[in-house]
């Protein structure tokens, strides 16, 4: 069951009109394909995604590009929209979120149900999850995060013994236990679950009941699961470096941008280059990508990803992705920006660390994330000085 | 007195439940489906529901869990002619489940334990 409902405040303009599942990410892909990517890389195909605040642009998202799952084999990807079946309100939280949905289990009736975040960018065989939960012979695992024990003042911190059994928390702690096998690390909830599904059920009926419960996975559920059921953390651990795999909720513009130039290192970063494990999207017909004249003079693309339809002509770009049927004319200077689909950048225009929306055409000559002065007169700026240019937004 | 009240489409198992409860000292009050169960739920404001399943309007079962989300912290019997809501996950908010039979001292052991604050033993599905 993946969550899919959540309004992302804190990546707004990017969520002003859509769910932040849907917000577009690496210029071909949605936030939502990655999880939704590793459930059908790790063969699993009953996937239930439970969505409520402006969920049009991602149900279309999945009608169209997430429909090669065979029916007649079994598999699905559901869209359940928030239904009051058993309630008048929306979503109180993640529990209520499934509490609401006991009708969709009990209609699969599965064993065991893994509850995923509709929107977090990682690469993960969710198959390594489910067997450690199964050898453990577990009632809930966690997905769990090394973290450098430094940052632990920032989330909460799991506490395990050596066998990885959870046996508490510590909510930003300044001196934080460390992981059982390594005292420069710390063990951090991803927010993914894998519970055997009678136990959840019990669970999160037991919360439903309870008035002063804000209806949690996180903050309330599974703090009272630890003393009464088998509860263990799961240490995503990547397969081929044994380091700590690549995992960001990119819940805010920062993290959202960060990402981004993350998939342009080659080092410690996360790359869509992997054939044994794809990621899925809905690929609308485009044209390959049209260089006109770049590597004349000074003119060069560097670092960078670029999407099929767009047409460049000459012009500097330097660790930058791009969207599909984006158009750049001549002269322009684009570095440290995130251009989405259908979005014209007119001559001679230049962009630092400049996230720009779908179907923006930016005019010649313009200069934005060159005088933090300025750009605040115009648009929303984040730190570090990222200027976001919302969906469709005109200059006269 | 401890308000109880029942939820049942059929007249005369309601009509039964009211005499003999009323016997052992409840104040019992009626409701003919979900829907209204609800209604009641906040006029009567009953420390315990008796709630069949098959009801016409609203089943038994929506009732139960938006009693729940409603978070009316109150204990609710399921009692049905039926054994097999027993494992429907649906059915797992109930605090207890007790099949219909003509002897009713069962629903009444269990009544009298949720009403003292006792938890009765649900066995496994």
């Amino acid at each position: 069951m993946i969550l899919a409902g959540g309004k992302g405040e804190r990546l707004y303009p990017l969520t002003r009109d859509r769910a932040k599942p849907s917000v577009p990410f690496g210029g071909n892909y949605r936030i939502i394909d990655f999880t939704l990517s590793n459930c059908a890389n790790s063969q699993l195909r009953h996937i239930v995604i439970l969505t409520q605040y402006k969920s049009f642009s991602l149900d279309r998202h999945i009608r169209l590009g997430w429909n090669f799952f065979s029916h007649q084999m079994g598999e699905f990807v559901h869209i359940v929209p928030a239904q009051q079946r058993v309630s008048d309100e929306w979503y109180k939280g993640t529990a209520d979120a499934i509490y609401q949905n006991i009708y969709t289990l009990e209609q699969e009736r599965p064993e065991l149900t893994l509850i995923l975040s509709g929107d977090h960018v990682y690469r993960m065989d969710y198959r390594h999850l489910i067997d450690f939960h199964l050898k453990k012979g577990a009632d809930l695992t966690i997905g769990a995060i090394p973290m450098p024990k430094e940052t632990s003042t920032q989330f909460g911190v799991i506490v395990v013994d050596a066998s990885y059994r959870i046996v508490g928390f510590q909510e930003k702690p300044r001196e934080p236990e460390t992981m059982p096998d390594n005292p420069d690390l710390v063990l951090a909830s991803m927010g993914i679950y894998v519970f055997n599904t009678q136990t959840l059920v019990r669970r999160i009926v037991d919360d439903a009941k309870r008035p002063d419960s804000d209806h949690d996975f996180g903050k309330n559920v599974i703090p009272s699961m630890i003393e009464r059921d088998t509860v263990f953390a799961y240490p995503f651990i990547d397969e081929e470096t044994r380091e700590a795999g690549y995992w960001r909720d990119v819940g805010t513009i920062e993290a959202y941008w960060q990402a981004h130039m993350d998939l342009l290192t080659t080092r410690r970063g996360f790359s869509f280059f992997s054939p044994q494990w794809p990621f899925y999207t809905y690929e609308p017909p485009s044209p390959p990508m049209k260089v006109i004249a770049v590597g004349s003079g000074d003119e060069y693309i560097s670092d960078s990803m670029i999407s099929g339809g767009t047409i460049i002509a000459g012009s500097r770009i330097k660790k930058s992705v791009i969207g599909r049927n984006v158009s750049v004319e001549d002269g322009c200077d684009i570095s440290g920006c995130i251009i989405m689909d259908d979005v014209t950048i007119g001559r001679d225009a230049t962009l630092n660390r400049v996230i720009v929306d779908k179907d923006v055409i930016i005019p010649a000559g313009m200069k934005i994330g060159v005088s933090p002065d300025e750009d605040r007169k115009n648009f929303d700026v984040f730190p570090p000085g990222i200027v976001v240019v919302p969906k469709k937004m005109r200059f006269s | 007195m401890p308000k109880i009240l029942i939820a049942d489409d059929d007249e005369n198992i309601s009509l039964l439940y009211k005499e003999e409860l009323e016997e052992e000292g409840y104040e019992v009050e009626i409701a003919k489906n979900g829907r209204e169960c609800l209604e009641k739920i906040k006029s009567f404001d009953p420390e315990l529901i008796v709630m069949d399943i098959r009801m016409p309007e609203m089943d038994g079962i929506e009732a139960l869990g938006r009693v729940i989300a409603g978070q009316k912290n109150v204990p609710i019997v399921l009692n049905t002619a039926y054994s097999s809501y027993k494992d429907d996950f649906r059915s797992w908010g109930a605090d207890a489940y007790v099949v219909k039979s003509s002897d009713m001292s069962e629903l009444k052991a269990v009544i009298s334990q949720l009403i003292s604050g006792k938890k009765p033993k649900r066995g496994k599905p």
